[in-house]
């Protein structure tokens, strides 16, 4: 499954989540400093949330 | 007197004139309170970077109920309730249902996690549900309800219950044997079409994510709301879609969705959405479903304490990050045997301690492995297996959590050599590793993902994007057993209660060569 946080694609297995999107992209420590997760339509999403082919992440200060 | 009583009239004719304005006639209100995504967090809790304790599913029903007095509502629960948090997770989800009886939920989806329990746990907690739970794409388990209709404030509401399609895919094959999860939208215009003249209303209650709500909205007419779950979304206002109402409520009972609608002749003619944030230091608690949550909050504490199996021997987490480690074996040994691969490799900076010769608690194991990890496995190449490995050692100067910890695989380096050539004779089930031949590999979700700068199963992975469900299982080239549905820790609790007495050993699995 395609995903992209930030822009960068990254490949995720079928039932990992927002949290595995992020470890992939290496951004962990992002947010562990307090920055958020939102979706392509400006919603902050959770770290368990479902991701799905071709979702668009961001992450950004809250 | 005389005057008074025209003063009355008056009065009321002005407040009929005035509610005839405000509320056209036929008109009716309709509340929507909704959350979704529980996962059994039932306490307040701290989020990174807040000092503030949010959630607490005993504020969110005392809130849930002060609305309800105001308006004529529903309160709706959009999936993924009962399991996740361990307060639900060691009593298979019967806390979630109990708490929901006591709030007076109206209706239940069912989310793909709802399976993690297997069906016929989920069976049983659908029975203890005093409420009707959904899933009308669902086929193969008849206590699943497709819809239920409510009459509220003189109004049908049609509630239709559908869950992701790709549920088989990341839970255990047995949760899902004999059952069968139908197209969404397939689904939902058939039943929209058998309601949408017996109601005045019709809602779905979704566990499909924010994008997929929106697709069906687009894909479906007749949909007046779509109460969604499964992306966590905290989508603080609603949007349309054509003339579908879409909205969200985040997480873990941390907001409560409020939709307000007016109804007239069956059409939606005012909206007004919100989440209300769950801040337990400006409300007051409901008091029965407090008593729920500290009743089982207690057992679980107990639980902790409970003596599961005996270590005959220390199991070592210590040196894990340095070399093998009797802990890293015991640990990597049971992913290896639960998913049936080949070998299993783990990070040794994901145990986080050791356990004493002595008696073993359910807490001690869930010190050693206190993240939310799960079991992958994985198909590598021989070269793959020998990359993982040459990364693992590859941070050993600086501790580095990667150093592996392996089960069915055996290998030599020397930390004196250059990282990326420090591996030597790596032997599989006995035999030396072919590099261009296929291996089944058990891992944790974290290094599957990438983690500790682990490429080779991401790479495994996205060289196989495409999977598909037959028969209720996962048919992957290379990823092959996925159980996102019960954490690494409850896997090795139940090992240790099957096994009663455990013991490892440092076997020689990793040797260190001084050249």
């Amino acid at each position: 499954m395609k995903v992209f946080v930030n822009n960068t694609e990254v490949h995720l297995a079928p039932g990992m989540t927002v949290r595995h999107a992020i470890i992939a992209a290496g951004l962990t420590q992002e947010i562990a400093a307090g920055k958020k997760v939102f979706d392509a339509w400006g919603n902050e999403v959770g770290l368990d949330g479902a991701v799905s082919e071709n979702y668009k992440i961001y992450i950004k200060d809250a | 007197m005389q005057h008074s009583k025209i003063a009355f009239v008056a009065f009321m004719a002005a407040i009929l004139v005035v509610m005839a304005a405000i509320l056209p006639c036929g008109a009716a209100d309709l509340r929507i309170l909704y959350f979704n995504d529980f996962h059994g967090f039932a306490e307040s809790s701290r989020r990174i970077g807040s000092d503030e304790l949010q959630g607490g599913i005993a504020h969110l029903s005392f809130r849930a109920a002060e609305l309800r007095k105001e308006k004529p509502s529903l309160l709706l629960a959009a999936g993924d309730m009962i399991q996740g948090d361990t307060w639900a997770n060691l009593f298979a989800g019967k806390p979630s249902i109990d708490v929901m009886n006591a709030m007076g939920v109206d209706a239940m989806v069912v989310g793909n996690h709802e399976f993690d329990f297997g069906k016929t746990v989920l069976a049983k907690r659908i029975a203890e549900a005093r409420f009707p739970v959904l899933g009308a794409n669902v086929t193969g388990l008849d206590a699943l309800k497709p819809y239920v209709i409510r009459e509220v404030n003189g109004l049908k509401v049609a509630i239709i219950g559908v869950v992701t399609e790709e549920t088989p895919s990341a839970t255990h094959p047995s949760n899902v044997a004999g059952l069968q999860f139908l197209p969404v939208a397939r689904t939902v215009r058939q039943y929209v079409s058998e309601l949408r003249h017996r109601v005045d209303v019709i809602v779905v209650l979704s566990h499909i994510g924010y994008n997929a709500d929106m697709e069906l909205a687009g894909a479906v007419n007749g949909i007046d709301v779509i109460v969604g779950g499964h992306s966590h979304t905290k989508a603080v206002k609603e949007i349309t879609v054509g003339k579908t109402v879409i909205v969200q409520a985040w997480e873990h009972g941390l907001v409560l969705g409020v939709l307000d609608l007016t109804v007239e002749s069956g059409r939606i003619t005012s909206v007004s959405d919100r989440l209300e944030s769950i801040t337990p230091a400006l409300m007051k608690k409901d008091e029965k479903v407090a008593a729920i949550v500290e009743n089982y909050a207690g057992q679980v504490r107990e639980s902790m304490g409970k003596v599961i199996g005996e270590a005959l021997v220390d199991l070592n987490a210590e040196n894990a990050r340095t070399g093998e480690s009797n802990m890293g074996n015991f640990v990597a040994d049971i992913i290896r045997k639960e998913s049936g691969a080949q070998a299993a490799i783990i990070n040794g900076g994901g145990l986080r301690t050791s356990i004493m010769k002595g008696p073993v608690t359910v807490g001690n194991i869930y010190s050693v492995l206190p993240f939310n990890n799960y079991i992958l496995s994985i198909r590598l190449t021989g070269q793959q297996i020998r990359d993982a490995l040459e990364y693992g050692v590859s941070g050993i100067e600086a501790k580095e959590g990667r150093f592996p910890q392996v089960s069915g695989i055996s290998f030599a380096y020397s930390p004196a050599r250059e990282a990326g050539k420090r591996i030597a004779a790596i032997r599989i089930a006995g035999k030396p590793l072919e590099l261009t031949r296929h291996y089944t590999v058990a891992t944790n979700d974290f290094l599957a993902a990438g983690g500790d700068g682990y490429q080779v199963f991401r790479e495994a992975i996205r060289q196989a994007p495409d999977f598909e469900i037959v028969g209720g299982t996962i048919r992957s080239s290379n990823i092959v057993y996925n159980d996102a549905g019960r954490w690494l820790r409850d896997v090795v609790v139940s090992e240790v209660q099957k096994e009663k007495k455990i013991t490892s050993a440092v076997e020689g699995r990793i040797r260190t060569e001084s050249k």
